[in-house]
């Protein structure tokens, strides 16, 4: 807390220095952004602001492709990654192993993109040898396809990736949530679903909604796993990347960047206003609280 | 009225409501003590399942026979002797040392900020100010990383910047395309999680201790050394061996942002998968992931760990 | 162990283990249908453990619990004849007064306008009547608990279970929802189990009290019996301001309803054979007696010794002013202090000087004889 002796200069320049690196970290890709609007890219001397490159890349039928594979994959990872994140929030906060728990949650998170990517890659080629093996010993053709690579494998690499961040997401919501409130309504007559349908998810919701979209968006920016995971098809940021590392810095790889990082922004952007403007609310709540009409 | 409450309550009273003597067999199996009671583990088996075999079958792998586009089983350590006689075990030393700065630039630029927000910003504005963090990070480390090229190359905005006040003739080249740069992009994309270790580790540090500090007349910095460090610590070494596994790991940085000096261990990796050596591939995934569990294990005695969990208990 | 009619709950050799810690062992009792029960003990007993393990929401080690006579073992609390009113936090914050009294209702699929009639009712019955459009948090924290109360009480439920429902409110109100807790339950009938560490709480409403400790059952009866007639000696150290003299018997009286001798080391005293009641003890074992603080006396040096009283000798310590009543504290010859408890009255005699000998005595059946 600020005290009557803190320095008002010294205050100030920590908030600058604050903000400062909030500017440092996002000036960059601003700067994108702003490149991906003139109609000469890079380096020119001259700006003239255009949506063409946009238009570029949002008329090639390939990226449009690879966007819809890319709404696809986050699709599915919000609907597993999210009710897994759900479900072991739960679980740690019954356990006696909490440690165990957290621990193995957290995990992947240790492990980076690389590492993990190849490593799944040799599993899951190994895994599906495997099946073949005893799909063809058994005569059992449905076993043989479990684990090629494709839509599944990719699905697992992003589920391992985005499911530690759902999971904290969710356990911080739920930590304000009182148990006593489940056990009142069981208490009430209610099953252990209907208690904490009707009574704890209220409660936690906009915790699983910040959740959901942790998820959509790290699962729209990851591209090391699912470049080695995918199989056939491409994502958004597998194209990007490979069109950095081939063609180098096109005007077009400008306007990708460019989509990814205000489809990211406009996301957490209103997550972040609804939450300041809900506490807000909820602090107004709190004062009138303060002052309770007292009769009894 | 109440009467009429009481005659209600107490006609029900000893007869028990209307409840079957004992559940089905069905409803066991399906109820709250059968598999209800395993759907909180599905979390827990997939993570075992894709997470911790993968992870723990890699040394397997690393072991087994190269052929040319696959592997078969076998017993060698020909991947592992590749890697130590090569030049790759250097690249290896060096991406740790390169990690290691990034680890000191991260704590000396994010650190302050956490202690600064639990220090003098109000409890009910704290989380707000940290959630600024969220912004930059939740930006694709792919934009971010690939953001520094024009910003840090030959043409780019700082040396244009340096050149138009003349402060240098020439433009600075051997910030991009070398470890410099590839330090630089790891302190981008990881700074955040600092701020968050830091914030979280903090929450170790009650506000009481900073006014006994004060009353005691200690100065900020020897506040800082002797205190507030030694109470973050858990937190800090967690944050800290995250960026320096992720540093080492992800090849994305020295992608964009390396040159041929710059190399890390999931490039390596990558490298190697590229030119179908999976075994040379797993034998790096498990020393890296021997080096990340021995770091925990030497960080988990000196610290305890478990330490971070509090706050969220 | 075939239950009667009119038993509500029943529990026989219930345990609870967490790992090594037994919370709970092998704890037996029976509760009438339409008895104010309370448990009463230090915290972190095992109380609280008994009364979730009535009401389903953990699972016994071992042992079972009968409501009505049924064994509810197996059965989730959803199913079972009870419903909980909790400590606090436990009203669901996102509904109204009225939709927290009315979902218990609604979960039974009960038709709208029945629920708003019992509803309406049964906050009258509690004094919120005009209250059910506010939320959770505008309520004090008195009311918050009428809320929980009529929650609970609108499913008339055969058992209600009262966790430390007192426990978040200051004195005063503390007593006043106390004595109406007792009123509700008098009005509505049903066989109440509440549990509190609190003394006062559990005299002014128990019709009986169990006391808990430890995880086990030290001791039953009715208020009354636990004051006055304590028959285990923690129940004489934790209820009542009771002063504990240590000793060994040296004699027994033959004869029935008879005395037995009890030597202090310094002082030899006799205890009522009846008081002693249910322990048996034999010359030579290491007994304590109990003497409730305001049934012991300073005596008038030369007062005589009769049968009547027992007198030790002590030396005076100081006084001690409490409001209500004034505390003379002495040190015995052993090192052991005693209180003396009196009335405050205006005008008190001067008490006699710091370091003075003293005797102080009581009346032979004051005392109560426990095995160490």
């Amino acid at each position: 807390m600020r005290d009557d002796y803190t320095s008002e200069l010294g205050h100030g320049l920590k908030w600058a220095y604050l903000l400062g690196i909030v500017g440092a970290l996002l000036a960059p890709v601003f700067y994108v952004i702003y490149i991906s609007f003139n109609e000469f890219g890079f380096g020119a001397r001259i700006y003239v602001f255009t949506v063409d490159w946009y238009r570029v890349v949002l008329g090639d039928k390939m990226l449009v492709a690879s966007l819809e594979w890319t709404i696809y994959l986050a699709l599915a990872a919000v609907a597993t990654a999210v009710p897994m994140g759900l479900l072991s929030a739960k679980l740690y906060k019954k356990t006696r192993y909490k440690v165990a728990i957290v621990t193995l949650m957290l995990a992947p998170l240790f492990v980076p993109a690389d590492i993990m990517a190849s490593s799944l890659l040799v599993f899951f080629r190994h895994l599906n040898g495997i099946f073949e093996l005893i799909g063809e010993a058994l005569g059992w053709a449905w076993l043989t396809h479990w684990f090629e690579l494709g839509f599944f494998t990719a699905l697992v690499g992003q589920i391992l990736y985005t499911l530690p961040y759902a999971f904290v997401v969710i356990l911080i919501t739920m930590s304000r949530y009182h148990p006593q409130q489940t056990e009142a309504a069981r208490s009430c007559g209610a099953t252990a679903w209907q208690a904490f349908w009707h009574v704890e998810f209220p409660q936690i919701r906009a915790g699983v909604f910040s959740a959901c979209a942790f998820v959509v968006i790290l699962s729209f920016n990851e591209a090391t796993r699912t470049a080695l995971l995918k199989g056939g098809f491409d994502t958004f940021s597998n194209v990007l990347v490979s069109q950095m590392l081939n063609v180098g810095m096109s005007e077009e790889s400008y306007a990708m960047a460019g989509i990814m990082s205000i489809g990211a922004m406009t996301v957490i952007g209103s997550i972040l206003i609804y939450t300041l403007v809900r506490s807000e609310r909820l602090e107004r709540e709190a004062r009138a609280k303060a002052e309770p009409v007292m009769s009894t | 009225m109440s009467e009429d409450i009481a005659t209600t309550v107490l006609q029900s009273a000893g007869g028990g409501r209307d409840v079957p003597a004992s559940p089905s067999p069905w409803r066991r199996w399906l109820g709250e003590n059968g598999l209800q009671k395993w759907a909180f583990y599905v979390p827990v088996i997939f993570l075992v399942l894709f997470f911790v075999l993968p992870m723990a079958t890699t040394v397997v792998w690393s072991v087994f026979e190269r052929t040319q586009f696959w592997m078969e089983p076998g017993f060698t350590f020909f991947a592992y002797e590749n890697f130590f006689t090569s030049a790759r075990a250097e690249n290896y030393v060096y991406s740790m040392i390169h990690s290691a700065w990034a680890v000191v630039i991260s704590f000396a630029l994010g650190f302050p900020i956490a202690v600064f927000v639990r220090r003098r910003v109000p409890r009910a504005a704290q989380h707000r100010v940290i959630l600024l963090f969220i912004l930059p990070f939740m930006i694709s480390e792919l934009v971010r990383v690939f953001a520094m090229r024009p910003i840090l190359g030959r043409y780019g905005v700082l040396n244009s910047l340096f050149m138009d006040i003349g402060l240098i003739d020439e433009p600075i080249t051997a910030i991009l395309f070398s470890p410099l740069g590839v330090v630089i992009g790891d302190v981008v994309s990881f700074l955040p999680f600092m701020v968050f270790a830091g914030f979280l580790a903090m929450e170790a540090v009650q506000p009481y201790v900073f006014e006994v500090c004060d009353d005691l007349g200690a100065r900020t910095l020897r506040t800082f050394r002797d205190i507030i460090v030694p109470l973050a610590a858990p937190g800090i070494f967690a944050g800290g061996i995250f960026i320096f596994v992720n540093g080492l790991g992800v090849a994305l940085v020295p992608i964009i942002l390396g040159g041929p000096g710059a190399v890390n261990a999931g490039l390596i990796v990558n490298q190697a998968i590229v030119a179908l050596d999976f075994p040379l591939a797993m034998a790096i995934s498990t020393i890296m992931i021997a080096t990340l569990v021995a770091l925990l294990y030497i960080g988990h005695r000196l610290f305890d760990l478990t330490k971070i969990l509090e706050p969220i208990n | 162990m075939s239950a009667q009619p009119d038993t509500a709950v029943e529990v026989d050799g219930l345990s609870k283990n967490y790992g090594p810690v037994a919370a709970l062992s092998s704890v037996s009792f029976s509760i009438e249908s339409g008895q104010y029960f309370v448990l009463l003990g230090p915290s972190g007993g095992g109380k609280t453990t008994l009364l979730r393990l009535i009401g389903g929401f953990i699972r016994p080690s071992r042992g079972r619990v009968l409501l009505h006579g049924r064994d509810v073992g197996d059965e989730p609390p959803n199913r079972r004849p009870t419903s909980m009113v909790f400590q606090s936090y436990a009203l669901f914050p996102h509904m109204s007064v009225e939709r927290n009294v009315a979902y218990g209702l609604k979960l039974r699929k009960m038709a709208a306008p029945e629920i708003g009639r019992r509803v309406a009712r049964m906050l009258e019955l509690v004094g919120l009547a005009g209250y059910e459009a506010r939320m959770p948090h505008e309520l004090s924290g008195g009311q918050q608990q009428r809320v929980q109360l009529a929650r609970s009480l609108v499913l008339e439920s055969d058992i209600l279970l009262l966790d430390e429902p007192l426990a978040s409110l200051d004195a005063k109100l503390r007593k006043d929802m106390c004595l109406e807790l007792k009123h509700i339950q008098e009005k509505v009938g049903i066989t109440f189990i509440h549990v509190t560490h609190n003394q006062e709480e559990a005299m002014t409403i128990a019709d009986r009290i169990a006391i808990i400790a430890d995880g086990r059952l030290v001791e039953e009866g009715t208020a009354r019996d636990v004051y006055e007639r304590p028959r285990r000696r923690f129940t004489a150290e934790f209820i009542g301001d009771n002063n504990l003299l240590h000793g060994t018997v040296s004699a027994i009286a033959a004869e029935p309803g008879g005395r037995v001798k009890v030597d202090l080391g310094y002082a030899e005293v006799a205890v009522d054979a009846t008081v002693a009641e249910g322990t048996d003890v034999a010359a030579g074992d290491a007994v304590s007696l109990s003497v409730r603080s305001e049934l012991v006396e300073l005596v008038a040096p030369g007062g005589a010794e009769d049968g009547a009283r027992q007198t030790v000798p002590a030396t005076y310590l100081e006084e001690v002013y409490l409001g209500l009543t004034t505390s003379h504290l002495v040190r015995l010859p052993d090192g052991s202090e005693v209180a003396v408890r009196r009335i405050s009255e205006g005008g008190d005699a001067a008490p006699p000087a710091p370091g003075q000998e003293v005797r102080i005595g009581w009346k032979t059946p004051s005392a109560r004889l426990h095995v160490e």
